[in-house]
């Protein structure tokens, strides 16, 4: 596979929180978060990182599958869900802080889904 | 180990030198020589490919080929310099020099020579010599109109005069040199 | 009696804000229990116009990400796409990126300070830390043509080099800015009412630092060692230095943070100076990104990461930018907390944040 800068490690959506867990137990820290739009879905990031070590979870689900927020787990992660909700419309449950599609003052809805 | 009043040195010190500001206007500001201040264009030299103006990031410039006009926007532009990477002829050159406020965004034109729109483009039209040519495709992947097709498996190689500015980046990035502008 | 509590909002307009952020404060008296961010004013979708504009062209987008670390924002992105497409930069365009890296954090961090001066209300101190900043500026413009947008960068190298009496005036003129800085940082490190206003305000404990994701100064302000230029991008794996970290974890910390590193970056500008080779400052490039790419590089502000993907046509499928005051802004809520009202400037400023970078 070629050079990403970052181990990726694919993870499902049930698999999700508990390896989030895992990276908490394991003191990382949450370095970024963000969503790409992929035919019909999306291809989600969740950064973590301990020292100068970093790798990403990769979470791929559908356009309308329902995504745990890990705001629960990392308090900081709320802009990075507000964000990928508001821009991308990844549906992402129990937010701590749900913005509601109201993070950024903008006039489009979902301006980066791809159609 | 806290001071008290470190600050006073310095505050008599500038109180008796003289202001580190100048008195712009009256006397203009110096800028040095590598300032990017507006794009200036040698439109003789210029044989209107408009690769600038589909580079240009804010789209301020446009080209108009059949007129022979070569059109920038001064409000627009933000000085990035992209066009004069672009630049097959390097006809393009950044100066020192900003765009003088206004009341409403003007357009800067210039005109081609009208005695040279009349022949043929500066450059002329590209003619591969198809027996040393390798159907690489480098030159149409190259061309920024995209007026040249090759079809290795057919082994053809065809040209859209209309469409051909004559920039000659086709025969400048033919690895084996077999193009020609005639 | 119970207390009652009230709501202040502070912002989006504040005298102490040079960008809009707006924050719910909860105040019980005068102290603040509760902090509940808003931003989105400024946002530009400037990560959606990958669609339109090729990836060379897409430099001259990102480096108007920031109007600070404008140079690091080019240079990251640069990189990013030099790893997609395996371009290995000649040396001399590596030396010269990070000299101007060091200039931008030189910059940043001197506006940083006088802008400190200002929130806790010494407007002298302010103008004088910006007038040394002018100096820089005019280094960054005579060498790239622009004061704040440097469109020096593409993939591949950098597009202006600087010859060697160029480098040796810079130098000069760096020493002499040396020699005001200390004048200066005496009066940050040790004035009495500077002081009063900075120590023991706002901490952040380093698990909290940490847990919290914090980068940059506010993370080594709170005993954490990490610098990512320490991962040797640019030319910094040839370079010699140390860590500025301090254990206080207060608003003073920050600012003495800062200062140091500015000495720091001083240090580096002179090392990379005597050591910059001769030679190409960038090579050809040649074809489309494909694949994906995670880069990380240390801004003025702290860690940014980018994240790009491609899809082997000249237009990038997604590039992402973590701005360091996005990975602050936590870490700006739990110092708030607790805090009295008439400190909230003052610790909004010590994360340096960057709003429309945040935003993008």
């Amino acid at each position: 596979m070629a050079d990403t800068g970052c181990e990726l490690i694919s993870v499902t959506t049930g698999e999700l929180l508990m390896k989030v867990m895992e990276m908490k137990s394991e003191n990382y820290r949450l370095m970024q978060a963000h969503a790409v739009s992929i035919e019909n879905g999306y291809e989600l990031s969740y950064t973590f990182g301990k020292d100068y070590e970093w790798v990403s979870l990769r979470l791929v689900i559908d356009e309308n599958e329902e995504v745990p927020s890990i705001t629960n787990i990392y308090q900081a992660a709320f802009l990075y869900e507000n964000e990928m909700a508001e821009l991308f419309g990844v549906k992402i449950r129990m937010i701590s802080l749900d913005y509601q599609d109201k993070l950024y003052r903008i006039d489009d809805t979902t301006p980066m889904k791809r159609l | 180990m806290s001071k008290f009043m470190p600050f006073a040195g310095t505050m008599l010190k500038n109180l008796f030198s003289k202001p580190v500001t100048t008195s712009y206007p009256e006397k203009p500001a110096a800028y040095p020589e590598r300032s990017r201040g507006h794009i200036e264009i040698d439109i003789d030299q210029c044989i209107m490919c408009g690769l600038c103006s589909r580079n240009c990031p804010p789209r301020a410039i446009t080209v108009d080929r059949a007129a022979g006009a070569w059109t920038i926007n001064r409000f627009d532009c933000v000085q990035c310099g992209y066009c004069t990477e672009v630049c097959p002829k390097k006809c393009l050159t950044i100066l020192p020099g900003y765009q003088t406020p206004g009341a409403e965004k003007k357009e800067a034109v210039y005109h081609k020579p009208v005695e040279e729109k009349a022949t043929a483009p500066a450059g002329g039209k590209p003619v591969p010599n198809l027996e040393q040519c390798v159907f690489c495709t480098l030159c149409a992947k190259k061309c920024p109109q995209e007026a040249i097709v090759v079809d290795r498996g057919e082994k053809k190689w065809e040209l859209t005069a209309e469409k051909c500015v004559g920039c000659g980046l086709c025969a400048s990035n033919c690895p084996k040199k077999c193009i020609t502008m005639k | 009696m119970a207390s009652k509590k009230s709501v202040v909002p502070f912002g989006p307009q504040h005298p102490v804000l040079p960008e809009p952020i707006h924050l719910d404060l909860v105040l019980d008296d005068e102290r603040v229990v509760e902090a509940i961010p808003s931003i989105g004013f400024v946002h530009r979708g400037l990560e959606s116009l990958v669609k339109k504009k090729d990836f060379k062209e897409m430099q001259y987008v990102v480096e108007r990400t920031c109007g600070i670390c404008s140079f690091m924002h080019g240079m990251t992105y640069c990189e990013t796409i030099e790893h997609m497409m395996d371009v290995e930069v000649p040396a001399r365009g590596r030396y010269l990126r990070t000299i101007w890296c060091e200039m931008s954090r030189l910059h940043s961090h001197m506006l940083w300070l006088g802008l400190l001066a200002d929130a806790f209300g010494f407007e002298s101190l302010f103008y004088q830390c910006w007038r040394m900043r002018e100096q820089i500026l005019d280094m960054f413009e005579a060498s790239t043509g622009g004061r704040v947008i440097f469109s020096v960068n593409a993939p591949g190298g950098v597009l202006k080099d600087m010859p060697s009496d160029m480098l040796h005036a810079f130098v000069e003129k760096l020493d002499g800015f040396e020699k005001e800085l200390h004048k200066i940082a005496d009066i940050f490190l040790n004035d009495y009412t500077v002081l009063t206003r900075l120590k023991g305000v706002g901490i952040l404990t380093p698990e909290e630092a940490h847990e919290l994701g914090a980068a940059g100064p506010m993370l080594r302000a709170s005993g954490i060692a990490r610098d990512t230029r320490k991962l040797g991008y640019a030319a910094y794996g040839d370079l010699d230095f140390d860590i500025i970290t301090s254990d206080d974890c207060d608003s003073f910390a920050r600012c003495d943070v800062r200062i140091r590193e500015m000495y720091q970056s001083i240090q580096l500008i002179k090392q990379a100076v005597d050591k910059i080779p001769q030679g190409d400052i960038a090579v050809p490039v040649k074809g489309n990104p494909d694949g994906e790419y995670f880069m990380r590089v240390e801004q003025p502000r702290g860690e940014a990461i980018y994240y790009a993907k491609g899809n082997g046509s000249k237009f990038l499928e997604r590039i992402r930018i973590r701005t360091p005051t996005f990975a602050n802004i936590p870490a700006l809520l739990k110092t708030l907390k607790g805090c009295q009202l008439s400190d909230v400037p003052l610790l909004i400023l010590t994360i340096d944040p960057c709003i429309s970078c945040t935003e993008r």
